[in-house]
């Protein structure tokens, strides 16, 4: 066996040996914000989000518009400093701007769709909230919002009409989500994770 | 004889349990996945305290949308991709934060009682070069080559296809060569 490939199975090795101790009361922590969600959800709210119809208002029409429908997010400043650039069509989600390594951001998240009644954005910036942040109609079917985000990555993805996910089409990349669905990435400032 | 008992039944059982109403059956969920998840979640964000909280907010929010879990009886496949995501959103959120050693001293005990001939700096060295890769390389490298998974459970877990993965691997094993060659060699 080479020595490289030694060294990496002996690296491999010692960290399969290893073992963390989670805290004596780890379970009772987790099942103590399990019964909160339970209570919140109304004791059957898990499945009563199973068998809510969720989707989909099948309609031609509102598929042509999600699929000619635009995104995109841009970086309008740091906080802090005051005014917003004008705005600017949408661009790349990797955005950096001049402001000092941890001051916070705006992002500018923008999204064309003219025939949405709603448009929402979660993401790990509001930890995925049912109902997320509501976007701002403006002319044209234009819709946006503007968020403080410090440095780091975001994943993020679109609500329209409060049921249909949609990945920002101006992303560079998307991930599944935890549970399959397409999100998309924004990185803030000069992460390097 | 078989054993009834909640600790026994599959995990499709208790997940129907859970969605049937019966919030205590997630228990045994907890139970079963905690200690199997949580080292990878200590490699990857480097402390126990850390990785506590990314598997508490897994296990919450598997609880919360126990309803899209396709695959009951894969439910800890699934509770490990949110795992995974939750480590990354963790990692990326602590950017450069100052970083305790991945090897904290509970895992350091552990492993040097069982194996004396392992030394203390080769561990911390290995603590450091895995601090050192990029958040991307060390998962991968974590999930092939400690927690054991093939590329194509890896792409599972990570969303990422496998020639990117198998890419992230060789970098990652490039660089700790790298950067444990003269620790490995004393």
């Amino acid at each position: 066996m080479h020595e490289g490939d030694e060294m990496i199975e002996r690296v491999a090795m010692t960290l399969r040996r290893e073992t963390a101790a989670l805290s004596p009361d780890f379970d009772a922590r987790v099942m103590q914000r399990v019964r909160e969600e339970a209570r919140v959800m109304g004791g059957i709210g898990v499945w009563r989000w199973m068998t809510r119809p969720r989707t989909i208002r099948v309609s031609p029409l509102a598929g042509l518009a999600l699929a000619a429908g635009l995104a995109g997010v841009v970086a309008i400043g740091a906080r802090g400093n005051d005014t917003e650039t004008a705005a600017v069509p949408a661009v790349s989600p990797v955005a950096a701007t001049s402001a000092s390594p941890s001051a916070e951001q705006m992002m500018k998240f923008v999204f064309v769709n003219p025939s949405a009644s709603s448009v929402a954005i979660v993401g790990d910036f509001n930890d995925w909230e049912e109902g997320g942040s509501p976007l701002r109609r403006m002319e044209k079917g234009v819709w946006t919002i503007t968020i403080p985000l410090a440095p780091g990555r975001y994943h993020y993805t679109f609500v329209v009409d409060g049921t249909k996910w949609v990945a920002d089409p101006m992303a560079p990349r998307t991930l599944e989500d935890d549970f399959g669905r397409p999100n998309s990435v924004i990185t803030v400032g000069d992460a390097t994770t | 004889m078989t054993d009834r008992s909640p600790a026994a039944a599959p995990d499709a059982a208790l997940v129907r349990r859970v969605l049937d109403g019966d919030v205590e059956a997630y228990a045994v969920l907890v139970t079963r996945y905690r200690s199997r998840y949580v080292r990878f979640a200590t490699h990857m964000l480097g402390s126990v305290e850390d990785a506590e909280e990314a598997l508490q907010d897994a296990f919450v929010r598997a609880y919360r949308s126990l309803a899209r879990c396709e695959d009951p009886e894969r439910f800890g496949s699934w509770l490990f991709r949110i795992l995974v995501n939750r480590c990354r959103t963790a990692g990326a959120r602590r950017g450069r934060r100052e970083r305790t050693i991945v090897h904290d001293e509970i895992a350091l005990r552990d492993a040097a009682e069982d194996h004396p001939e392992e030394s203390v700096a080769w561990r911390e060295e290995i603590g450091r070069a895995l601090e050192r890769l990029p958040l991307e390389q060390r998962e991968a490298f974590l999930l092939k080559h400690v927690e054991d998974l093939s590329y194509e459970e890896m792409s599972a877990a990570t969303g990422v296809g496998v020639s990117a993965l198998k890419m992230r691997v060789k970098r990652a094993c490039d660089r700790l060569r790298d950067q444990l060659r003269e620790v490995y060699s004393a």
